[in-house]
């Protein structure tokens, strides 16, 4: 029997099977990849932090520690460093760093701010104006490392703005009064941010620059041009 | 529409009832939109009465519910000439549609006036959530949900009843993806990496996948309507944009894995799988252009009349081809590679792409079957597009690409100085936001959204009135 | 030969990057590969039929 030619190109059994395998294995993948980034990016405890243990998304108790965000020679690009630099890039976890004036928050009061912080940043809609790890609007500047922004930091222009002496304490001073510290001819609105809630939404802030977001934003707070206080127009 | 109704079914009388609350949601979605262009340049409009949170996110949230409710309108629409038979469930279809829009009117009056909360649950469980995209109300999402199993179960019952095409297994097997994604949307975590890892399955997996295909299974059944496609030609394409679409769009979900606090080795898959997002897109683009090609010429050969059977529905799907490709396909691959993404990820860019792949791989589309119904209703054989028609289409069209223009520059100067010079804190966003280039390009933002908004007057007046121009009407 | 992993934690997929592009590549032809299977069947499905 001679083969007649026929086209599998145009025979729409052969797209249907291949679409259906496709899809289905493609998502399969990403349900395995979901599992493994799942295990990466769990919350750490106070556990691995003293036992020397980085984590992508550490635990809430690093609101105790010094928090920078350095050069690792490692990775080949900026991470957060939690509790001191070892001259690598590498947290040591060791130094401490009063958060509203202590550095003994246990796990469970941590858990409990960065649960009322978290809350309250979508309670008051924050990501409709901010963006939080790059994804949200583009009204006002991105808060992923907020925390390390040397205008909160002494002597910064933010800090000096409330008065304050503390990051911490600007920092919730400026959320509970926004409109009486414009930055900007562009303005926070007042959201009703009460001091307990203020407090909560610094822990998240101070959380969050712990995150390890593969290096960005690039160079954050690491010119000097771009931490000048911006004149409003 | 007060004029005797010409659908031979309930269902595409249900269909044509979502397709009204799109239009007034579209309505909606542009005039919160002008509202926020207006407060860039005057940050002073509204400030502490409504603010840009709230404008903005009535704004993409109208966005999002205009279009699901026109999907739901066109399967509703398509479904009894894809089958065969009447919808089995329409009855309960009919007071599904009054619930939804019941809590749809509900969640948008709670916004724009009670707007936010406390940091507590009964927040998130009332008022809003503040996950850009889904901030609605967790009741309203298991109402949703419920509204949506309603939906499905009578799509399923009508199809396995009816003829079985090629389209509606698509639609189906879509729908189902579609609607389960939605629940991994409702979820609350303190750990905001595993938020937004669950919060861009719903976004990602709707937009650049699922309702992707839902566009192919739309521009399909229109092909065959409007200019007499064959079937089983049109199904082909079908399938093939179906394993193009999921083998890129799926795994393309890496893209927003980059700088979340995911691992490294999303920075590989997200790059090339979303790269090869636009490919599809192409093929869509050169499937409508040779269909409707092709179809013409043998008509022509035959001395039939070539004209396509509804002119501005065409207009509108080979507007979807181009705009597809265009917004969601090369704006899409602009920014989607991570040494490119480091610095654009968070600005103006994202938004410039937002802009014109929603426009141009949805809006479009959709509104190519609200013509369709029009169509149906009417009991138009050859609907004709009138001046109306083609100032909407030429209007809308204009705008969207001149906003997408603005923002793209607005876009590369923020990447520029804020990003890249002065290294993304408070600060540099501000020196970015004061420079001449995003002050202009905002000004002609707003500037096209005012033309885009008069392109939508348009298009109302001509939905309403396309029936009675003297060339439709016998 | 094999590259030492630059991120954080070691896993399958770390694993398999081994360079640029890599890991994408390798999904890509997992993906595409068993197509050959589907297409070698049908065409035999569609001489028989024929």
């Amino acid at each position: 029997m001679s083969r007649k030619k026929v086209s599998v190109w145009s025979d729409n059994r052969f797209w249907q099977r291949s679409a259906t395998w496709v899809t289905g294995f493609a998502s399969i993948l990403l349900i395995w990849l979901t599992f493994d980034t799942m295990g990466q990016i769990t919350m750490g405890n106070q556990k691995d932090i003293d036992n020397h243990i980085a984590k992508k998304v550490p635990s809430a108790t690093v609101i105790n520690y010094k928090v920078e965000y350095n050069m690792n020679q490692f990775r080949g690009h900026e991470v957060p460093v939690i509790g001191g630099d070892d001259g690598k890039g590498n947290s040591l976890f060791k130094v401490k760093e009063k958060f509203f004036g202590r550095d003994d928050y246990s796990q469970k009061e941590a858990d409990a701010l960065l649960h009322l912080g978290k809350l309250a940043s979508q309670a008051k809609n924050c990501m409709d104006c901010h963006t939080l790890l790059g994804n949200g609007a583009y009204y006002a500047p991105d808060l992923t490392k907020a925390w390390l922004d040397p205008a909160w930091g002494k002597d910064g222009p933010l800090q000096s703005m409330t008065g304050k002496n503390t990051k911490e304490e600007a920092m919730a001073e400026f959320l509970q009064n926004p409109g009486k510290y414009p930055t900007h001819a562009r303005m926070m609105p007042n959201l009703g941010i009460t001091p307990k809630e203020a407090k909560g939404l610094v822990a998240f802030l101070k959380h969050m620059a712990t995150i390890d977001t593969n290096g960005f934003p690039r160079g954050f707070g690491k010119i000097k041009e771009g931490v000048v206080y911006a004149k409003s127009k | 529409m007060q004029s005797q109704s010409n659908f031979k079914y309930e269902s595409q009388k249900l269909g044509s009832w979502y397709f009204t609350v799109a239009v007034i949601l579209f309505g909606a979605q542009l005039l919160l939109g002008l509202v926020s262009a207006i407060q860039f340049i005057y940050p002073s409009f509204l400030y502490d009465i409504l603010d840009f949170s709230i404008t903005r996110m009535v704004h993409i949230n109208a966005l999002v519910v205009w279009m699901v409710y026109a999907m739901i309108g066109s399967v509703y629409y398509l479904l009894p000439d894809e089958t065969g038979i009447e919808t089995v469930g329409i009855g309960i279809g009919k007071l599904l549609f009054w619930v939804l829009t019941l809590a749809v009117t509900i969640v948008v009056l709670v916004y724009i006036f009670i707007q936010v909360g406390p940091a507590n649950q009964t927040t998130i469980w009332l008022i809003t959530e503040g996950r850009e995209y889904i901030e609605a109300p967790r009741w309203a999402d298991i109402g949703i949900v419920v509204v949506v199993l309603g939906f499905l179960a009578n799509t399923f019952l009508t199809a396995m009843k009816g003829r079985r095409t090629g389209i509606m297994t698509v639609i189906l097997s879509d729908m189902i993806a579609l609607a389960g994604l939605y629940l991994a949307g409702m979820y609350f975590t303190d750990n905001i990496s595993m938020d937004q890892y669950w919060w861009w399955w719903v976004i990602h997996l709707w937009v650049e996948a699922t309702w992707e295909v839902m566009v192919g299974a739309l521009a399909a059944y229109a092909l065959i309507k409007i200019v007499d496609a064959k079937r089983e030609i049109v199904e082909m394409w079908l399938w093939i944009e179906v394993a193009m679409l999921f083998g890129s769009g799926i795994l393309g979900l890496g893209h927003h894995y980059f700088w979340i606090g995911t691992p490294e080795y999303w920075w590989e898959i997200g790059a090339l799988f979303s790269a090869l997002e636009p490919l599809p897109l192409v093929g869509m683009f050169v499937h409508v252009l040779y269909d409707w090609g092709k179809e013409k010429g043998l008509k022509e050969h035959t001395g039939a009349d070539a004209t396509s059977n509804n002119t501005p529905a065409l207009m509108w799907l080979v507007s979807n081809g181009f705009g597809n490709f265009l917004g969601a396909g090369v704006w899409g691959f602009f920014h989607t590679l991570p040494q490119v993404n480091i610095y654009t990820h968070g600005t103006q860019f994202t938004a410039a792409h937002g802009h014109l792949a929603f426009f141009g791989a949805y809006a479009t589309i959709l509104i190519g079957m609200f013509y369709m119904a029009i169509q149906g209703k009417y009991g138009i054989k050859k609907l004709r597009a009138t001046f109306d028609s083609k100032m909407a289409i030429f209007l809308i069209t204009f705008g969207v690409l001149g906003m997408t223009v603005a923002l793209t520059i607005a876009g590369y100067e923020q990447v520029l100085i804020a990003r890249a010079q002065l290294g993304g804190t408070w600060d540099a966003f501000f020196v970015a936001q004061n420079q001449l280039w995003m002050s202009q390009a905002m000004d002609w933002r707003l500037i096209m959204g005012v033309v885009t908004t008069v392109g939508f007057f348009y298009l109302v007046k001509d939905l309403l009135t396309i029936s009675k121009n003297p060339q439709n009407v016998k | 030969m094999i590259e030492a992993f630059t991120d954080m934690n070691s896993s399958f997929f770390g694993f398999l990057n081994q360079g640029p592009l890599t890991l994408t590549i390798f999904l890509h032809t997992v993906i595409v590969l068993p197509m050959f299977w589907i297409y070698f069947q049908e065409k035999k499905r569609l001489e028989r039929e024929n």
